[in-house]
């Protein structure tokens, strides 16, 4: 039965100039089943107070508001009923000529295909797990972990530490610490055994030590944990995970040019830690108290061949045991041989405070050959600020050596997709540093500190901070049934019709997030509170057996045939615009903003991701009469913009099965195209539309327009 | 001539001579630290300096690198390095240091130090810059005038009107500043020659090549002609007296115009006043002397000596002023300030017991006369030498190809 639809639509805002009113509202009335009203300003207190009165008096069961981007007054135009946005305002009128038929056929259009969304649609019932969760479970116990444990317990939330060796991890090698303090010029007492000490003080954190993670199966909300300690098994369900395993130091054996084994008095960092943290540095060589020691910055870090990243910490510990020889001898020289001293933020004061040393010497320099003969090693310098090069005689070389994350597979996620998480380019555990920072690829699962990226321990200390904050907000999101970010507060969730489900695993294979699992015949088992509500799932779908209540196959085909397509060709073709609603969309919505101008022939469809498009979608508008198909998303790679991770790859990917389709349909090939934007290229999108719309112009109408 | 032929031959050549260890020199950061009271280490090597200084050369600018040397105790490299008197000491660069280590005054103690060290007696420079020597530095030139004065019997003489030539005879002035002349220019030879000798040292051994090679052997004249060689570097001593005379660089200076002014009339006064010497010296010759108030020559004496006068005044006033901007000031640099600044107005003061007759100006020309000495005699060895230090470097700068 058809739904009753309260149909309201605004005239505010240039939108009743540009619009012939009239013609649109006899769109809206064509069911008399519908109320149909016009305003001149919708946003108004009292007009949504109105359409408050006539959702409870006219029983309607669904509203759809024709006037601005759905991205502004979320909160006015929320109803307890369902409700779709119709663009009007970015859209059609700021973006086209006013008083213009083509402009009118836009606007009708845009809210028939809102009626017809409305049809298939329904309020999404969410999915809330039976048993939820408070407790988050923290692996590791090293600074950051500890940080995570205790700021979750002081809000009031349990948390399980689980640590493989003792608590404080390389903290508790430390002799002194960086400075956290300001004037942030002096070292500082180690704060690890105070840290130790106040998690082991702290009620609600249950702490495991010399303990690993066996298991951890089901999803957030209700993870299961299987943590064990030797022979000894602990079972414990969680809402959500931080993970906070730290990272190993690059293996220094692999350093053969800077001479590391070659001679007892070239040593790393961290034995340089250990023997200042034992007494006073001595070379191990002869136990005689160094004369001239060298610190070599980036030791196989920023280094094509062996780290290509900057580590964060090793400048600051430089700095900082450059003072420890300092203090312990005063005839002793530092020299220290970087390719840049990078102390951000309030560290700049501690180098500054070590360059005031006058036996401590600093230059920029590429480090050449070392003479290893004898006592004395002798090292030449390149291209250093002294100019040139230049030649040094030292008697202890340290090595400032970088972080590798540690492996995620600790984890044993009882996951069809793998035991870890998902890397980045360089192995680190992380999904989106700038937009999505402590997300990992899997939902639920927070990393914290270096396995997230290489960091110092003010850096850990933040980032737990962080991560556990996203740790509650998934367990609180969870037991409401709301998705986590990008799409914070969606109830929906996807549902199989499993009587049509071929098991081909497309879905559990195409899914970013590991949100299905399989069982032996492969059938997808869902985990609804891993899932992001990408649609990923539901765009791979071979039998379109996956939907969403309020997104799904069947509501953008009624979309996509309730177009009007005109049976002439000349000057009116038809073209159809899946964009993704996470950057492209908002870009078209600045472009309105600036009142750029671009064709009218075209019909917009957000969809979730790119890789939520179906592909029976693109045979639907080619059927229908389309002339041409445009895939707006983010931009896929290395340096991926696309919200969720690989929806854009898995277009280019399905773009092969596209061709398929258009060559059984005997189309060219150029009736589909997929066009990468970020969110600040709004200026670029008349230029993509109009370019494009020429290009269908000069192939020509599609031949299955008049059949 | 012989000096310019030890200019390098070949590449080669300096690459080797270029490789041996590198040892910095504590006590050196430790003096240049505590002259130019800056926090030289600091020096993050941003390069601010060298791109606001407007007498920098484009190729291996200053000071930018000399502040690293100094930081690294590189005082073999700094003390051989001619840049350092190409800057003029505005102010520029200490203004707009990010970490506030004033290059200026670096600089400014690396040329003290320059002279200290090439200085022929070198004792005489260390006596010179501590102020508690000052009695003994003041002494040498006392006795001596009191010497000649006394051996000549003339020191009692002093008739109304009064009459200077009647207590310092005119033969005897001349013969004992025309040997005082003499010691001076043999301690400028003396240290200039081993001040060049460092700067040929030095260049051998910099990393920094001021052109490429081809082009330094093109402009050097190595495997020329003696003939031209000579006319080559007569030349260059020709433009570089043009440079110093027109004060061209100096105008380049931007934090401090008034710097460049209180300099110009300063040097000018001392031009004209020894212009104004040889005229006296001259009248005294043929007898018309001292000549009278209105007199052209005696004229542009005095306002030669106003100018100076003024011209000082504005300079220390500066230092008092702006501590930092400037630089910092020693006793090294006050003490040739202010010896100046004394030998001037005595000089007043002895014209102007004369013209009134009044015998303390017998005094004051004793006084004169000692300030005389202190300031000719020590020329080499007080802040005095910069003039000659800078000649010579601008000179080797040109020579070696520098822009």
């Amino acid at each position: 039965m058809e739904k009753k639809l309260g149909i309201y639509i605004c005239s505010g805002c240039e939108i009743g100039k540009s619009i012939d009113m009239a013609a649109l509202e006899k769109v809206g009335s064509v069911s008399g089943e519908h109320l149909c009203r016009t305003h001149a300003k919708l946003c108004l207190a009292e007009s949504v107070q109105n359409i408050q009165e006539d959702i409870k008096k006219e029983h309607l069961e669904g509203v759809i508001v024709a006037a601005c981007s759905p991205r502004f007054f979320t909160k006015e135009f929320s109803f307890n009923q369902l409700t779709e946005r119709v663009n009007l305002r970015e859209l059609v009128a700021w973006s086209h000529e006013a008083k213009d038929a083509d402009t009118n056929m836009l606007a009708e259009d845009s809210l028939r295909m809102g009626l017809a969304k409305m049809k298939s649609i329904l309020s999404p019932t969410p999915f809330i797990p039976d048993q939820s969760s408070s407790e988050i479970l923290v692996i590791g116990g090293g600074i950051s972990g500890i940080t995570a444990s205790i700021e979750a317990a002081k809000a009031g939330y349990k948390t399980i530490l689980v640590e493989k060796n003792k608590l404080g991890g390389w903290s508790n090698h430390l002799h002194k610490q960086l400075p956290m303090h300001p004037p942030f010029d002096y070292l500082e007492k180690p704060l690890i055994s105070q840290k130790i000490h106040d998690v082991k003080t702290q009620e609600k954190v249950e702490i495991h030590e010399n303990s690993s993670i066996k298991e951890i199966s089901g999803q957030p909300g209700e993870f299961r944990v299987v943590i064990k300690q030797e022979e000894k098994e602990t079972k414990r369900k969680v809402a959500s995970v931080v993970l906070a395993t730290g990272w190993n130091p690059y293996d220094a054996e692999k350093l053969t040019e800077f001479g590391y084994g070659q001679n007892p008095n070239i040593i790393t960092n961290l034995d340089f830690e250990k023997m200042a943290k034992a007494g006073p540095v001595l070379k191990p060589s002869d136990g005689e108290v160094p004369k001239q020691v060298l610190f070599i910055q980036c030791a196989g870090s920023r280094d094509k061949n062996h780290l290509p990243y900057c580590s964060n910490y090793c400048c600051g510990t430089s700095l900082k045991q450059a003072l420890y020889i300092r203090e312990s001898s005063k005839e002793t020289s530092v020299f220290i041989v970087y390719k840049d001293i990078r102390t951000a933020g309030k560290l700049e004061a501690f180098y500054e405070k070590v360059q005031h040393d006058d036996q401590v010497f600093m230059t920029k320099g590429e480090i050449g050959q070392l003479n290893l003969q004898g006592d004395r090693i002798l090292v030449d310098v390149h291209q250093t600020l002294l100019g040139d090069n230049i030649q040094l005689e030292v008697d202890l070389i340290v090595l400032a050596i970088g972080m590798t994350p540690q492996n995620t597979e600790d984890l044993n996620l009882k996951y069809r997709l793998g035991k870890g998480l998902p890397e980045l380019k360089y192995e680190f555990a992380d999904s989106h540093f700038i937009c999505f920072p402590y997300e990992s690829r899997r939902t639920g699962i927070y990393a914290a500190g270096s396995v997230r990226s290489p960091m110092d321990i003010s850096s850990s200390m933040e980032d737990a901070c962080g991560a556990m904050l996203k740790a509650i907000q998934c367990a609180e999101a969870t037991k409401r049934g709301e998705a986590v970010h990008p799409r914070s507060g969606d109830l929906s969730h996807p549902e199989i019709y499993f009587s049509r489900c071929t098991d081909c695993k497309r879905c559990t294979e195409e899914c970013p997030f590991g949100t299905y699992d399989e069982n032996e015949k492969g059938t997808p088992i869902p985990n609804p509170s891993r899932c992001r509500r990408c649609g990923i799932c539901m765009g791979a779908c071979p039998e379109r057996v996956i939907s969403f209540e309020d997104f799904n196959v069947n509501a953008i085909s009624e979309m996509i045939k309730a177009v009007e397509i005109p049976d002439e060709f000349e000057e009116k073709p038809r073209i159809l615009a899946f964009v993704c609603e996470n950057d492209a969309y908002p870009a078209f919505d600045m472009a309105g903003q600036k009142r750029l101008k671009y064709s009218p022939h075209v019909r917009i469809i957000p969809v979730r991701c790119l890789g939520s498009v179906n592909n029976i979608w693109i045979s639907d508008a080619l059927s229908k009469g389309f002339d041409g198909i445009l895939q707006i998303g983010c931009k896929p790679g290395d340096d991926y913009q696309c919200h969720f991770i690989n929806g854009s790859d898995l277009t280019e990917k399905r773009g092969e099965n596209i061709q398929e389709v258009l060559e059984k349909m005997m189309l060219e090939n150029e009736r589909i195209k997929t066009v990468f934007v970020e969110i600040n290229e709004y200026d670029k999108i008349p230029r993509i539309i109009d370019d494009y719309v020429e290009e269908i112009e000069l192939i020509g109408p599609n031949p299955f327009k008049d059949m | 001539m012989q000096l310019i032929t030890m200019m390098p031959e070949t590449r080669n050549e300096k690459r080797e001579t270029r490789s041996k260890i590198l040892l910095p020199d504590i006590q050196f950061i430790k003096r240049v630290k505590k002259e130019s009271n800056s926090d030289l280490k600091a020096c993050m090597q941003c390069g601010n300096c060298t791109v606001v200084c407007n007498l920098s050369p484009e190729e291996n600018p200053f000071p930018r690198k000399e502040m690293i040397w100094a930081a690294w105790g590189q005082k073999g490299m700094l003390i051989a390095d001619p840049d350092i008197w190409l800057c003029h000491q505005c102010g520029d660069c200490t203004s707009n240091c990010p970490r506030g280590v004033k290059p200026g005054n670096v600089l400014a103690s690396l040329r003290s130090q320059t002279i200290e060290y090439y200085a022929n007696p070198s004792f005489l420079v260390k006596w010179l810059k501590k102020w508690w020597m000052l009695p003994v530095t003041v002494t040498i030139p006392m006795i001596i005038i009191h010497l000649i004065l006394i051996i000549a019997g003339t020191l009692t003489i002093t008739p109304d009107p009064v009459n200077y030539s009647a207590m310092f005879p005119h033969a005897l002035l001349n013969s004992s500043f025309s040997i005082l002349a003499l010691l001076m220019i043999v301690g400028i030879v003396f240290s200039i020659r081993s001040f060049w000798k460092g700067m040929v040292k030095g260049y051998r051994l910099s990393g920094f090549e001021p052109e490429s090679q081809s082009s330094v052997k093109e402009r050097s004249p190595i495997k020329s002609g003696m003939t031209e060689k000579a006319t080559s570097i007569i030349k260059t001593i020709w433009q570089v007296k043009k440079e110093l005379l027109a004060h061209k660089k100096f105008k380049d200076c931007e934090t401090n115009k008034f710097r460049h002014l209180a300099h110009a009339m300063v040097f000018y006064g001392f031009v004209a006043l020894i212009v104004v010497t040889l005229f006296a010296i001259l009248s005294a010759i043929l007898g018309n002397y001292p000549m009278p108030f209105l007199n052209p020559v005696k004229i542009v004496g005095n306002l030669a000596g106003l100018s100076i006068v003024v011209g000082l005044l504005i300079l220390i006033f500066q230092r008092l002023i702006k501590k930092d901007a400037v630089s910092s000031s020693n006793f090294f640099d006050w003490s040739f300030l202010i010896s100046i600044l004394l030998l001037v107005i005595t000089g007043f003061f002895t014209e102007y017991a004369r013209l009134v007759n009044d015998h303390l100006g017998y005094y004051w020309y004793l006084f004169h006369l000692i300030i005389m000495w202190y300031v000719i005699l020590y020329l080499p060895y007080t802040k005095f030498g910069h003039m000659v230090y800078r000649f010579v470097a601008m000179v080797f700068v040109i020579q070696t190809g520098r822009k």
